[in-house]
């Protein structure tokens, strides 16, 4: 009973005190990425469209992914993986909202969308099944943990909004863990990851899985189109050096696509992309792979470009092409697969850049 | 006065690091390389028989050991790895470009710069092996098609050494050289060349344990001998030797000697590769033959544990913290 009053009033609380902030009031960042500092501590930064710190914000561990809100100041960021919480923060003064925890026998994998202005979404773990799990948050109650819904596979990793607002497209990564065995992956042999269109009310609109030859290929990152084309991203599982597709296209209602790279251009991928990201005009899509040290620019004008980085990770559109980030610190825009040095920090940037 | 002394320390170090990996072990090694490869061009040319050009591939696959762990520079932005080495081959592409090739008798071999178009599977060292030791290939005779492809692919790799020979005396060693100068796109600041030289140890010690060491070993279940590098000309330990000893050189080159933990551990790994009595890794489906190149492997591990402990901090610099995530 008191709990519930509690978790109204400050429900309460949330909803008088931040609507009328936007993005202006945290510095108008065009990006969110979260860093190691060079004494070992991390911390999530905004970013202005040239790279630039527009704020600084200390975490208490290494994250992975974070979510932004589309219109207030607000920023979720995740634990990195297999993490039991994630942190909703004011950008305009770096306090924390809420910390969302994942319920006994759950955890999160990483990424989280918000599908409206109230409602966040997030990817999670069933432990003892391994079921994969999409829950839903609610911003008016201060962050409330309202329900949750099978997210079609195993392993949900990534997942993102279609532009209908109403439409959720998932990357089952398709591989178990087990919290109690790290990160290790306990299916390789069985594995089938799949990409599924999800409505909030869990129902299921598509799904895509990779033909049985490319099951070991792990589909762990997103990104969606204007006109609701998905560029999803893989991983691959099963013995090295084969020359597997790591980049797919699906629109809902066609068949994926798989874009052929020049075998050297497919090596230097590793067999690992890191993310993926359209350009901000959309008439290309980048894939970046820290392991190979190379973003590959696959354009639908002019071909397979790419550039060596090392330990490159992090893109998101921005202008005509892209932004992307690296574990040396570096921020670089991409145009027609040419980079250009934005800024250098003193920091490792990790994984994710996103876009606000 | 603490202070100053630090400030004035690490920039030497790392500065002296750097001259002394270009000058000392990559150009010297290039070079080498070079070498070797124009002696198997010309052994093959005089006398294009296995027996005749067999001594000159061993001596130009020595050299290569001595610069197949430089993954930087030239070899990556020209990707030409592949070509001279394509290995692993996991679906045997080498054997079944070279069937192809053959059997049509395509006439590709004829010219040196048509042949770098053939398919990297069927370029290098590992091409060259196959029509060198395999039994399906022996006894080939002057002025046949293999006899011709022997030559091609000898020519070809001495193409290849030459190109990055040359890449790194015109270019790349500068490029390397002046890390964070203005006008140096590739390295924004000296620590990024660091960090390049460093990877290129960390990777290069992976790859021994993962591929030449661990591809053979299999599981214990499943030992996989048939799976060791160059096992068809008895090379797959000394690969792993020549490789940690070209590794070692470019570490000390790169901490000007002082990571004594790391030369220990090195030389641990080499003188266990050194006493190991199995060229191929055979051994590795017997349970106590296995056992010393498990030992083997682990004395690899271990060298990079101490790379990434000792030597990571003395310059600054971490193996890829995106690259190791995995996520």
């Amino acid at each position: 009973m008191r709990k519930d009053r509690r978790g109204f009033l400050a429900g309460l609380m949330a909803a008088s005190l931040t609507p009328s902030l936007s993005w202006a009031d945290a510095g108008n960042p065009s990006f969110l990425a979260a860093a190691r500092e060079p004494d070992g501590t991390y911390a999530l930064f905004g970013l202005s469209e040239c790279g630039q710190d527009i704020f600084r914000i200390a975490l208490p561990a290494r994250g992975h992914a974070a979510a932004a809100h589309p219109r207030f100041p607000e920023a979720v960021a995740f634990a990195r993986r297999p993490g039991t919480y994630a942190l909703v923060i004011d950008c305009t003064n770096g306090r924390l909202i809420q910390k969302l925890d994942a319920p006994n026998g759950r955890h999160f994998y990483g990424h989280g969308v918000f599908l409206n202005d109230d409602t966040l979404c997030c990817t999670e773990n069933d432990i003892e099944s391994g079921e994969g799990r999409i829950s839903l948050w609610s911003r008016r109650e201060n962050y409330r943990r309202i329900g949750d819904f099978p997210s079609g596979g195993i392993g949900p990793h990534d997942l993102k909004l279609l532009p209908d607002g109403e439409t959720l497209v998932v990357a089952n990564g398709g591989i178990r863990t087990h919290p109690d065995h790290g990160r290790d992956k306990l299916n390789l042999d069985t594995m089938r990851p799949n990409l599924s269109y999800l409505k909030t009310d869990g129902s299921q609109i598509d799904r895509k899985e990779l033909e049985p030859a490319l099951h070991q290929c792990s589909i762990r990152h997103l990104d969606v189109r204007e006109d609701g084309l998905v560029a999803f991203a893989m991983q691959w599982q099963g013995i090295e050096g084969e020359a597997v597709p790591l980049l797919g296209l699906h629109a809902l209602g066609n068949p994926a696509v798989f874009p052929e790279f020049p075998i050297a251009d497919q090596n230097r991928l590793s067999g690992y992309v890191g993310s993926v990201s359209f350009a901000g005009n959309g008439s290309s899509v980048a894939i970046t792979s820290p392991r190979g040290g190379v973003l590959l620019t696959h354009g639908l004008t002019h071909g397979t470009k790419i550039w060596n980085r090392s330990d490159i990770c992090g893109v998101a559109p921005s202008g005509e092409g892209f932004v992307s980030t690296d574990g040396l610190g570096g921020i670089f825009s991409v145009v027609d697969g040419k980079p250009r040095k934005l800024a250098l920090a003193n920091r490792a940037w990790d994984n994710h850049l996103v876009a606000i | 006065m603490k202070y100053l002394v630090l400030a004035a320390f690490i920039p030497s170090i790392a500065t002296a690091g750097i001259d002394a990996v270009i000058d000392e072990h990559i150009l010297p090694a290039h070079e080498a390389f070079t070498v070797a490869t124009e002696e198997l061009a010309i052994a093959a040319q005089a006398d294009c028989r296995a027996e005749a050009v067999a001594p000159a591939y061993h001596e130009a696959f020595d050299a290569w050991m001595g610069v197949s762990h430089i993954s930087f520079g030239p070899i990556e932005t020209l990707g030409l790895a592949p070509a001279i080495a394509y290995w692993p081959d996991t679906k045997n592409s080498t054997g079944r470009h070279l069937d192809r090739l053959i059997s049509v008798e395509d006439p590709i071999v004829e010219d040196v710069e048509t042949f770098a178009n053939v398919s990297v599977a069927a370029r290098g060292f590992f091409a060259l092996e196959r029509l060198l030791y395999e039994e399906k290939y022996t006894g080939y005779e002057k002025g046949s098609y293999v006899c011709h492809l022997v030559q091609a692919i000898s020519q070809d790799l001495a193409t290849l050494a030459a190109t990055l020979d040359a890449e790194w005396q015109d270019n790349f060693a500068q490029t390397l050289r002046t890390g964070g100068a203005s006008g140096n796109e590739t390295y924004f600041t000296e620590r990024e060349a660091l960090q390049a030289v460093f990877t290129s140890v960390v990777t290069g010690l992976e790859f021994n344990k993962d591929k030449r060491l661990g591809r053979p070993l299999g599981t214990f279940e499943r030992p996989r001998p048939t799976r060791a590098e160059a096992r068809r000309s008895g090379r797959s330990l000394r690969n792993v030797t020549l490789s940690l000893i070209a590794l070692r050189d470019l570490n000390d080159a790169l901490t000007d000697g002082a990571a004594t933990q790391t030369q220990a551990a090195f030389d641990r790994a080499i003188t266990h590769a050194e006493t190991l009595d199995d060229p191929v890794f055979a051994g590795v489906a017997d349970p106590s033959s296995r056992l010393k190149v498990e030992i083997l492997q682990q004395a690899v591990t271990a060298t990079g544990e101490a790379v990434r402990i000792e030597v990571g901090p003395m310059l600054g610099v971490s193996a890829g913290f995106n690259a190791l995530d995995g996520d």
